[in-house]
């Protein structure tokens, strides 16, 4: 019999989804696969969270389309759903706060089916009540691309310490490609090579590239997307007329909201 | 006034072991490719299975490839699976799956439109293909020189790539494709895709998932049936491809098959 206990997970991707893509799909696919093949874990859950409209990406269409479309492309699927939290903040949410808040969740609803599990441990039970402790049994952990890796190494995309408490916290699942090198990136940084075991590197063999942009291009030029994206959502998408010439012209002259807070921050803090 | 425009239909041969979304978007790739040349008006997409004799490893039996690729394309209104080729007793050479489907389809053809009206355009079929098929062409034996000038130079060729200049170079360096190189067009698929249906099968193997790279009814049928396994892979192993071995023995024969 094994000694090791399992540790539950739930998978946690932040982005645009502007539109999903079957490759956003497939990324929870080849997480799971490849934590549970280590033995250690059990996924349970997945949590797509689409970004609010503050954030101000270029080309990025409205929140409520972008939901809509994500729960026509999760309703297939019995372990990955949508979440409307972040894409209803009035103001851009930092991605660790986004960890943080459903982590908090998490660990509500896990406290909740506890108490009604065990009678025996309630005293122990009332003590942790308030607290919501961190648990050993139970992670949340990002799942992202390698770009979102490589992106702790802009300026001003991350506060260093969102970084810490992501990949310290919690952990990163990270898919990469055959031409990137993530592991080389993370000994290059210090931060994230001292948490190294938090980070999971997921190499996808078998290169699967449907970008977004990419779909968005070829629907602006009235190109076939179709087994790119499922046809729920292709369809959602012709009836509402989404993604043309002006949709990808939105916030072409903004600046990412990200960028713009932490260049103010740093501007304030280093005067 | 715009130019009339050619009524085609794309045949894509292969053994579909099993059917991908990939191969799903080789259709859709093409037509809109053929679409915007302004000569042709795409009607019909043919996905036809090889038949079981072809003895590639790993085949499972046609029964199932052409179900699957039904489930497949039970949502497409312009793609169909034809099982004469997986139903005939021998491999059947590409030419010849090709002159079957083009007389059914001038048949049909001639009957809707009517046998006296000469302005319209002719239907055309052509092989839809991906840029490896055109290397495939290199390979001793497995074509016949006269086979390849019917393909090529008669019905012709859509040939969808990934991006990178290789079919145009398999073109270049052959002289008979060099020759037809008017009837070979060449689609680029942008978005980088390796989805094979030997990673879906290696995939299942292993035991991980496939989801999203094929439709989930397809998926559904592979557990079902329980294909594709470390026995099925073993199938055909050691034996030689029908097509080598089938034209090594034939003398040329004429084309009245």
């Amino acid at each position: 019999m094994e000694g090791h206990s399992i540790t539950k997970v739930v998978l946690l991707a932040c982005g645009s989804f502007n539109p999903i893509t079957n490759m956003h799909m497939r990324m929870f696919e080849l997480a799971r696969d490849h934590l549970e093949d280590t033995g250690q874990y059990k996924v349970v859950r997945g949590i797509i969270s689409p970004v609010g409209d503050a954030y101000k990406k270029k080309g990025l269409i409205e929140a409520c389309h972008r939901l809509e479309m994500t729960r026509l492309a999760t309703e297939s699927s019995d372990w990955v759903m949508v979440d409307s939290w972040e894409s209803l903040q009035p103001e851009w949410v930092e991605t660790a706060k986004v960890v943080r808040h459903h982590y908090e969740e998490l660990l509500a609803s896990e406290q909740n089916i506890d108490d009604v599990d065990t009678i025996k441990y309630a005293k122990k039970r009332r003590i942790e009540e308030n607290h919501h402790k961190d648990r050993d049994d139970l992670q949340l952990m990002l799942l992202c691309g390698a770009d979102v890796l490589e992106s702790f190494g802009i300026p001003n995309m991350w506060k260093q310490e969102d970084i810490a408490e992501i990949v310290g916290r919690h952990g990163l699942v990270c898919i990469t490609r055959s031409n990137s090198d993530p592991h080389k990136f993370i000994h290059q940084s210090d931060l994230l090579w001292k948490y190294r075991k938090n980070i999971h590197i997921v190499r996808e063999w078998v290169t699967n590239d449907i970008s977004a942009t990419h779909v968005r291009r070829s629907l602006r030029r009235g190109q076939s997307v179709r087994y790119l994206l499922p046809d729920s959502v292709i369809h959602y998408i012709k009836e509402h007329g989404l993604y043309s010439s002006e949709s990808e012209q939105k916030n072409a002259d903004v600046v990412l909201a990200p960028l713009q807070r932490y260049t103010e921050y740093n501007t304030e803090h280093h005067h | 006034m715009a130019a009339r425009r050619v009524p085609l239909v794309l045949l894509a041969c292969g053994s579909f072991n099993p059917i991908t979304n990939q191969h799903m978007r080789l259709f859709e790739l093409a037509r809109d490719h053929m679409h915007s040349t302004g000569q042709y008006q795409v009607v019909g997409g043919i996905v036809s299975p090889v038949s079981d004799s072809y003895g590639k490893q790993g085949l499972v039996l046609a029964k199932h490839r052409v179900a699957m690729a039904e489930l497949a394309l039970q949502s497409s209104n312009w793609v169909t699976v034809d099982e004469w080729e997986s139903q005939q007793p021998d491999w059947t050479e590409t030419v010849v799956t090709m002159r079957y489907h083009y007389r059914r389809i001038l048949k049909e053809y001639e009957r809707s439109v009517g046998m006296h009206n000469n302005s319209n355009l002719s239907p055309q079929l052509k092989l839809l293909c991906g840029a490896d098929f055109l290397d495939t062409f290199k390979i001793p034996g497995l074509w016949r020189d006269d086979h390849v000038e019917e393909l090529v130079g008669h019905f012709g060729l859509v040939c969808v790539s990934r991006g990178e200049l290789q079919p145009e170079r398999a073109v270049h360096e052959s002289d008979l494709l060099s020759y037809r190189r008017h009837n070979i067009f060449h689609v680029r698929e942008w978005v980088k895709n390796e989805t094979s249906a030997t990673e879906v099968r290696r995939a299942l193997r292993r035991g991980l998932s496939v989801k999203y790279l094929l439709p989930d009814s397809v998926i559904e049928y592979i557990h079902r049936h329980n294909l594709y396994t470390e026995d099925s892979e073993m199938r055909n192993k050691s034996a030689v491809l029908r097509p080598l071995v089938k034209q090594a023995q034939e003398p040329v024969k004429s084309l009245d098959d």
